[in-house]
């Protein structure tokens, strides 16, 4: 069996990248003295795999881990031991048992939500400003990083949806294991938009992985 | 709030910001006004190296399990950070509850290597912290420190109100008391330090007077009051079984350079080189027993989640009951996925078998050190194991499967000629035939032999502690030669900076006038010294001559045996007629047996119980 499991990498941490979570991670099951499985070979590792590796420098509210268990185990169980085992800043709350044969969860990922926190509410003010008038044009041009150069995209038909509450702007953004519009993206081009020029500081926070249904709809990833 | 966003912004910048946030399992943060006493532990370098530390962990968890004391930890920060907090006016912060150093009602620096000192400056400095004793008021933290370098205190003295000797766990507590008290009886701050002065193993240095000889040589160093005993015995802490050991040790998110279990299987060491200070200052050697072991690596293992154990001692091939150990180790430890490592390997007592299990889990390098290449030189130093011994561990090693051997030695011995130097090619030539005699469907594929040689540095407290140093132009010559005598296939050579051993040197035979050229050097810019890349030996050299003071005269130099040394005044527990002795007995090639084997008398029968090998007898 496979356990799902929504967890959260907090403000303090988020600089660590998603290395040292995966890390953390496993020391976290190790502590657990959960019945977990390991891969064979020379060095083996407990088979744990992570929905989508969240940026250096972001926080993750509903961060999604899956565990191949070596032995039967409840959701409830499973929750209050790692819950027990992992430091504050990585706490669990939900859990769900899902058979051998489910999906692995970054084949199924399609969207992700993000909160941009606009720490300076003058650029907040203008970049919130700025949603509906980017949301009318056709194409949204925005500057991603390739690993040699730097590119210009479409970032137009990645966008589910945009909003703005108070100083947040909250965007859910196509992230699938092919093609992703990076929350730099969309700040990148929002900030065009609003004619900002000095950097935007920011606090970046994904608060949910989705999937889709049959319908077309997206769910939350780890009800899919 | 406006601090917070002063880190945060800081931390958006930084390289390698993990190192600065915090939050680690395990990691204690208590509520600040519900605890009286405040103890910043200071450690002067990198996060990645402070975190490493056994000691540290061990005083954290004692402190912060007392109900009125709390510990937060604080490190070096790197470069860019200084500069980020220079800009932004943030001054360093605890791990923990991000206050700044000089919220502490105490904080302790732990001395482990000479290069840290700057750190301690700029630390104390970054942190709010007047710099030295003098200029420190009744609000300021009382400033302390131990570990291994406190042990010759004078270079640090301006700059530390009081220093612990030796053992630190019992000490740490009864400090802590001292200061609390303190606190709640509105104590002037030199009652505190006289009070201070009346606890076994601690040195107050502003209680003590220096005074010099016209060549600079120490006259003597004697109290200036009552409280201040004349010599300051160091601490034993006699049964480590019923002493603090941590299990809930933090855990950091980012890799570290220990980042695994350490289990101090015993403390001390029997064997008696004569370079090395480590031995003499951790006598006598007392073990944990096997019972405490298993049940302590089996908690570590449950509240850490590390895959890797590694049993940590000065000699850990000398346990009593090593095969056992590592055997129940294995038992236990085999299910849940952790890997045992030797670090500390020593040649002559590694047995085959433990050899052979070790591997079942995990194979790494094997590490030997043999410190000198020819005999003669071996039993100057009374290294007491012969090419035979080594050239059997190793035929075992690669026998067993190993391929990856590194040998550590040190150039710059007393007595060295460079016959002594050919010696080391030799011995590497004679590893790499040992690997090829091992038929080749047998061995492991990838021979390396990594032949590792640092420069002597002579310590107080050991029988060289009156030698003089090779000088840097001397040492970089021996490096020339061993450069074209270690150019063999299969062997790796790596070799230490000299100017850093030269530095070194003057530090860790310093007096109380070296406190001037840190100070300079300091504010010249030098800090992270242990560092290639920060570190500035031209600064140094500007520093030595703007005080007046000739680097040669602390390192260069050979002592005369009735010079007042400037450490003359600490009782490390072995005499100084020991290491009279002992270096005489170098100069003679004679080797001196293993304490295991009958007491040589190095002073510790003195204390009545403290050495299980000490005969009352003995002189």
């Amino acid at each position: 069996m496979r356990m799902l499991a929504v967890f959260e990498k907090g403000e303090r941490i988020r600089h660590i990248g998603h290395l040292d979570i995966q890390r953390s991670v496993q020391r976290g099951l190790r502590r657990s003295g959960l019945p977990v499985a390991y891969s064979n070979g020379f060095n083996p590792h407990i088979l744990v795999t992570f929905a989508s590796a969240l940026s250096t420098g972001a926080c993750g509210r509903r961060e999604i881990m899956d565990v191949t268990m070596a032995a039967e185990v409840s959701e409830a169980e499973f929750l209050e031991k790692m819950n027990r085992a992992m430091p504050h800043e990585m706490q669990l709350s939900e859990t769900r048992i899902v058979d051998q044969k489910h999906p692995a969860l970054m084949a199924s990922l399609r969207a992700a939500q993000y909160d941009l926190l606009i720490r300076d509410t003058e650029q907040a003010e203008k970049l919130t400003a700025a949603i509906s008038g980017m949301m009318a044009r056709e194409s949204v041009y925005a500057m991603r990083k390739t690993k040699t150069a730097m590119k210009e995209c479409d970032i137009k038909p990645l966008i589910y949806e945009l909003t703005a509450e108070g100083q947040h702007i909250i965007a859910t953004l196509v992230l699938t294991e092919r093609e992703a519009c990076k929350p730099g993206m969309l700040l990148d081009a929002l900030a065009r938009e609003a004619g900002v020029e000095e950097e935007v500081r920011t606090l970046i926070t994904r608060t949910g992985l989705y999937g889709m249904n049959e319908a077309g709809e997206l769910i939350p990833l780890e009800l899919l | 709030m406006e601090l917070n966003d002063k880190i945060e912004k800081v931390l958006e910048k930084v390289q390698k910001a993990p190192r600065y946030t915090g939050g680690e399992m395990n990691t204690v943060v208590k509520a600040w006004d519900e605890c009286p006493l405040h103890f910043g532990f200071c450690f002067p370098d990198t996060y990645e190296v402070g975190m490493s530390h056994l000691g540290m962990k061990i005083l954290y968890g004692l402190i912060n399990q007392e109900s009125w004391s709390l510990c937060e930890r604080f490190f070096m920060p790197w470069t860019d950070m200084i500069a980020l907090m220079k800009e932004e006016e943030l001054p360093l912060l605890s791990m923990e509850s991000r206050r700044p150093l000089s919220d502490f009602d105490v904080i302790g620096f732990t001395l482990q290597y000479e290069m840290s000192f700057t750190n301690i400056l700029a630390m104390m400095k970054m942190g709010g912290v007047p710099l030295e004793s003098r200029e420190r008021s009744e609000k300021d933290p009382i400033v302390v420190a131990g570990g291994p370098c406190a042990f010759n205190p004078e270079p640090l003295a301006d700059f530390i109100d009081a220093f612990m000797i030796g053992d630190g766990e019992d000490v740490m507590t009864e400090l802590n008391r001292v200061i609390l008290e303190r606190k709640e009886k509105c104590m002037s701050r030199e009652e505190c330090l006289k009070n201070l002065a009346k606890l076994e193993g601690v040195y107050v240095p502003m209680l003590y007077e220096v005074s010099y000889h016209k060549d600079g040589t120490v006259a003597a160093v004697t109290p200036n009051c009552a409280e201040a005993p004349a010599t300051v015995r160091k601490r034993v802490v006699v049964d480590l079984n019923n002493t603090y050991y941590p299990t809930e040790i933090p855990v950091p998110y980012t890799e570290i350079v220990f980042d695994r279990i350490m289990l101090e299987i015993m403390r001390g060491c029997t064997r008696g080189c004569r370079f090395c200070q480590a031995g003499i200052l951790y006598r006598p050697v007392r073990e944990r027993s096997l019972e405490k072991l298993i049940n302590l690596a089996e908690k570590l293992q449950s509240a850490t989640g590390y895959e890797e154990i590694s049993l940590s001692s000065l000699s850990s091939g000398d346990y009593s009951c090593l095969p056992e150990l590592i055997r129940e180790l294995m038992k236990k430890l085999k299910e849940k996925r952790v890997s045992i490592s030797l670090p500390s390997l020593r040649i002559d007592s590694v047995l085959k078998e433990s050899l052979e299990e070790t591997q079942q889990v995990k194979k790494t390098s094997l590490t030997f050190a043999p410190e000198a290449g020819t005999q003669r030189m071996r039993d100057v130093i009374n290294k007491g194991v012969t090419e035979e011994d080594l050239l059997e561990k190793v035929r075992d090693a690669f026998e067993g499967g190993w391929s990856s051997v590194k040998l550590y030695f040190m150039s710059g011995l007393p007595t060295e000629t460079d016959e002594d130097l050919d010696g080391i090619a030799d011995l590497a030539r004679k590893v790499v035939a040992e690997y090829f005699n091992v038929p080749k469907p047998q061995r492991a594929k990838g021979l390396r032999v990594t032949v590792s040689v640092s420069v002597f540095v002579p310590k107080p407290f050991t029988p060289f502690q009156w030698a003089a140093q090779d000088t840097v132009e001397e040492n970089l010559r021996k490096q020339e030669h061993l450069k074209q005598v270690l150019n063999i296939k299969g062997v790796t050579f790596h070799w230490h900076e000299p100017y850093v051993s030269f530095l070194e040197a003057c530090f860790a035979r310093g007096d109380r006038r070296m406190g001037r050229v840190l100070r300079t050097a300091y504010e010249k810019g030098c800090i992270l010294d242990g560092w290639n890349e920060t570190f500035r030996y031209d600064l140094w050299m500007e520093a030595f001559q703007e005080c007046g003071l000739d680097p040669a005269f602390y390192a260069n130099r050979e002592r005369p045996m009735d010079e007042v040394l400037p450490w003359d005044h600490i009782d490390c527990g072995v005499t100084k007629a020991f290491f009279r002795q002992e270096k005489e007995k170098s100069e003679r090639a004679e080797v001196t047996k293993d304490c295991r084997k009958g007491c040589n008398g190095c002073g510790l029968q003195r204390w009545k119980g403290v050495c299980a090998y000490a005969n009352a007898g003995s002189v």
